[in-house]
């Protein structure tokens, strides 16, 4: 290893030179290429975009890109011999939020179980169970919350497994994101957690397909029935049969208008759909910790100091307010779980 | 819009096509320039598109101000506001809450505080790039290096999508000469770049991205729940990932400009080779590190005022540049302990000599540490874990490939760079047809390994 004299990136004096022609054909036979392999891929990256320009000129091309992959799947080849490079979950075939749809329609008035009571609330005595494994999960809201939750119960022989998935969202699922019925079914499978925080909704407000397969758009009480319906069948899931506990948390409201009506009517639905279930899931209420009102605010009064408790988007939490939020947590499962 | 996604990959082909086919009329290809830069910014965050504006049209006033006087004096004020407004942009949206803050809670700690609300400003993506970038327009102004050049031209110095981002830091001089002729349309390096993009492409996406999420984030979120040996093995790993991070943005960066007829600086050559701090820093960020030497270390007197004044410049030069890196106390620290490095070998230069293998070793573990301090969110985080590499435990993040790429891309910065090069070169010569058809082939199977979740942003677009 000599001490050798920085040199340039890439000797430009020994570089072969292309006239714009040949440039073109290159970078157009790269763009042909992926074209014709990857349409469907660009028409889903499109739709996955919040709407703007970026996402009209991305499904320009991904349309017409998608609408050739139909045909010719070419695409399916390229996913094929590239499938080894994949570093997501394989959430497996069947299941997700279109089979759970249509297992609802089969009618009837679904009586009220016990589940349904809170038995500290009707007066008898908590029960503390043990905790030995907690999952944290959600979309980016679950960030930072998830390390400080981490931190927290690192010392109480509790092991705590952090499965945010950026990005994401319930009402999602429809273009080509996760479905989190099926992935709350697999971290269920996998982890078997006896308890769940769940910290979800900065991706929220697409449609939702209604009963007749039409798209309810938000964020109206249709959606929001549709959407707490569900978050229930994610808690479902998650409270395993009684066994475990779930501690969901709203949303607080966002810096933007039309994220906060999106929060409120998300918010709404996770109310609504933990009502059978209080025996075991907790609804943690952010809003009025944070903004009171459902009126923004980007600093509070912590401990007697203005502080910034929230993320310059306006939307996410910082550190310090993950920390008030895992405060209310860790306060739910001390109730439940002994220390 | 990041370099490694559809919309860009969508963006790119056509902005290239239609830049060679206006290049020969100024006139309309320069506002087309600056018109698609703002578009990719804008796709950002479109209000900063008026502060970028703000800061073209406040440093050509200045540098026309500075131009037209024959008052020395005169010229050094203008100079000397123009670079204060420079900073006090800055200032404002980088520093503003860590000041109101930290500050705040020094002074309340002696019953003072300051008078300022508290505010959760947006922090423009590229503003310490950009800003830096105008300071040097004015003051190669200032010193004569260049006379000051059509607005229409700065702004495309300044708001040029392949650096407005993330850099390379480009001096106006070595920039804006490249604007007064169109480019040769029959003199495009198109191998080179397309190589540099296919390498920045893997190295961001299939080696930082994966060590990010499979070793470093875990571990920096939580030190607590991994063994001394993890943690060990993720120091390691953040050194890979932040080279590859960085270094991979600035190939693609440097590669894009190059198709588009432009040269830029190098801004990396193999940092881990360095055995000592001083080289170090002619291999990192070589861009950044001139422009402290250039504008800070050499202002403040350089190594010309004896020993201690030396130690002194160094120090506060590195300070500040750690702190140009984030409005953190981890990014000071870290910009102090590079400081005081190399005040040490500053002050032994000649007295020790240590065996270079020795010095490399300690040089890269210094900078391995040091890195800690630069990756964790607060002290108590960087406090954690260094506490918990000394704990027991099982080993579960070190994993065949994590340990493979760890090693590759600290392996293959000390070996000598002719193989590399070599192929490099045999890459170029390809046909247009084989360039395409690789390109292709390499953006398939590095996309193969984007998760659901996308592409995470560059590290140092947060700066």
């Amino acid at each position: 290893m000599a001490d050798d004299p920085p040199r340039t990136l890439i000797d430009l004096t020994k570089a072969r030179r292309f006239d714009v022609r040949q440039l073109l054909k290159a970078i157009g036979l790269v763009c042909l290429l992926l074209f014709v392999t990857s349409g469907p891929g660009i028409r889903e990256a499109g739709e996955q975009m919040d709407p703007g320009l970026d996402r009209t000129l991305v499904l320009a091309v991904g349309e017409p890109a998608g609408a050739l992959g139909d045909v010719i799947p070419l695409h399916e080849v390229a996913d094929e011999a590239t499938a080894w490079l994949s570093t997501d979950e394989d959430l497996g075939e069947g299941g997700g939020f279109t089979a759970a749809a249509q297992e609802n329609q089969q009618g009837g008035v679904p009586p009220v179980t016990p589940d349904a009571f809170d038995p500290t609330a009707l007066g008898e005595p908590a029960r503390p169970l043990p905790l030995k494994k907690l999952l944290v999960t959600g979309d980016s809201l679950a960030m930072p919350l998830d390390a400080e939750l981490a931190r927290r119960l690192a010392d109480r022989d509790v092991e705590v497994v952090r499965d945010p998935h950026i990005g994401t969202g319930i009402s999602k699922d429809a273009i080509g994101l996760v479905d989190w019925a099926k992935l709350s079914t697999k971290q269920v499978k996998d982890e078997q957690p006896d308890a769940v925080v769940m910290f979800i909704g900065a991706n929220e407000g697409f449609p939702i397909p209604g009963p007749d397969g039409k798209d309810v758009e938000c964020c109206g009480t249709d959606w929001a029935a549709l959407y707490a319906t569900r978050v229930r069948t994610m808690m479902e899931t998650y409270r395993r049969d009684g066994a475990a506990r779930v501690y969901w948390l709203t949303v607080m409201t966002p810096r933007d208008g039309e994220r906060a009506k999106i929060a409120r009517a998300v918010d709404a639905g996770i109310f609504a759909a933990a009502a059978p279930y209080r025996a075991q899931v907790r609804v943690l209420d952010m809003v009025p910790i944070f903004t009171p009102g459902f009126r923004y605010r980007a600093s509070m009064e912590v401990d007697g100091e203005d502080t910034i408790v929230r993320e310059s988007d306006g939307i996410h939490l910082n550190d310090r307010g993950a920390e008030l939020a895992a405060d209310t947590v860790m306060a739910a499962i001390d109730r439940d779980f002994a220390k | 819009m990041l370099f490694p996604t559809v919309e860009f990959a969508i963006f790119f082909p056509v902005v290239l096509a239609l830049s060679w086919a206006l290049m020969p009329r100024p006139t309309v290809w320069k506002p087309f320039v600056v018109s698609v830069s703002y578009l990719f910014y804008a796709s950002a965050n479109w209000k900063f598109c008026f502060l970028i504006s703000a800061v073209i049209v406040g440093n050509q006033l200045a540098a026309n101000a500075i131009h037209r006087t024959d008052s020395e004096n005169r010229k050094k004020w203008v100079l000397r506001a123009a670079v204060g407004l420079d900073l006090l942009v800055l200032g404002t949206f980088k520093y503003y809450a860590f000041f109101v803050t930290d500050i705040d809670r020094v002074l309340g700690s002696v019953s003072l505080s300051l008078p300022l609300p508290l505010l959760t400003i947006a922090l423009p993506v590229g503003i310490s790039f950009f800003t830096f970038q105008a300071i040097s327009y004015v003051v190669d102004v200032k010193r004569e290096l260049i006379t000051p050049s059509p607005v229409l031209d700065l702004a495309i110095y300044l708001s040029f999508f392949p650096h407005l981002v993330a850099g390379p830091i480009v001096r106006a001089r070595e920039f804006l000469p490249q604007l007064e002729t169109p480019r040769d349309p029959k003199d495009i390096p198109a191998g080179a770049a397309m190589w540099l993009i296919a390498i920045g492409l893997i190295k961001k996406v299939a080696i930082a991205d994966f060590l990010a999420r499979e070793v470093v984030d875990p571990v920096f979120a939580v030190p607590g729940a991994y063994s001394g040996a993890d943690v060990v093995f993720a120091t390691y790993a953040y050194a890979a990932q932040i080279y590859c991070d960085f270094s991979g943005y600035t190939d693609m960066a440097i590669g894009l400009a190059l198709l588009m007829g432009f040269v830029f600086p190098n801004n990396f050559d193999r940092p881990y080779r360095a055995a000592s701090f001083r080289e170090f820093w002619r291999r990192w960020h070589i861009t950044l590190s001139r422009f402290l030497r250039d504008f800070l270390y050499i202002p403040f007197g350089g190594s010309r005022h004896g020993k201690v004044k030396t130690v002194r410049n160094l120090m506060a030069t590195m300070l500040l540049g750690g702190l140009w890196h984030g409005a953190a106390w981890t990014f000071v620290i870290w910009g102090g302990i590079h400081g005081a490095a190399q005040a040490v070998e500053h002050l032994l230069r000649g007295k020790v000599q240590l065996p270079r293998w020795f010095a490399w070793l300690l040089t890269f573990h210094i900078v391995c540490a040091a890195w800690v301090l630069f990756r964790s969110g607060d002290l108590g985080v960087a406090g954690d874990v260094f506490a918990q590499m000394v704990e027991p435990g099982a080993v579960t993040l070190v994993t065949v490939p994590a340990a493979i790429l760890v090693l590759l891309v600290i392996g293959l910065q000390l070996i000598p760079p002719k193989p590399m090069d070599a192929l490099q070169l045999r890459v170029q010569q390809w046909s247009p047809a084989a360039l395409g058809a690789t390109l292709f082939v390499v953006i398939l199977l590095v996309g193969a390994t984007i998760p659901d979740q996308g592409v995470p942003p560059f590290i140092y677009f947060q700066f």
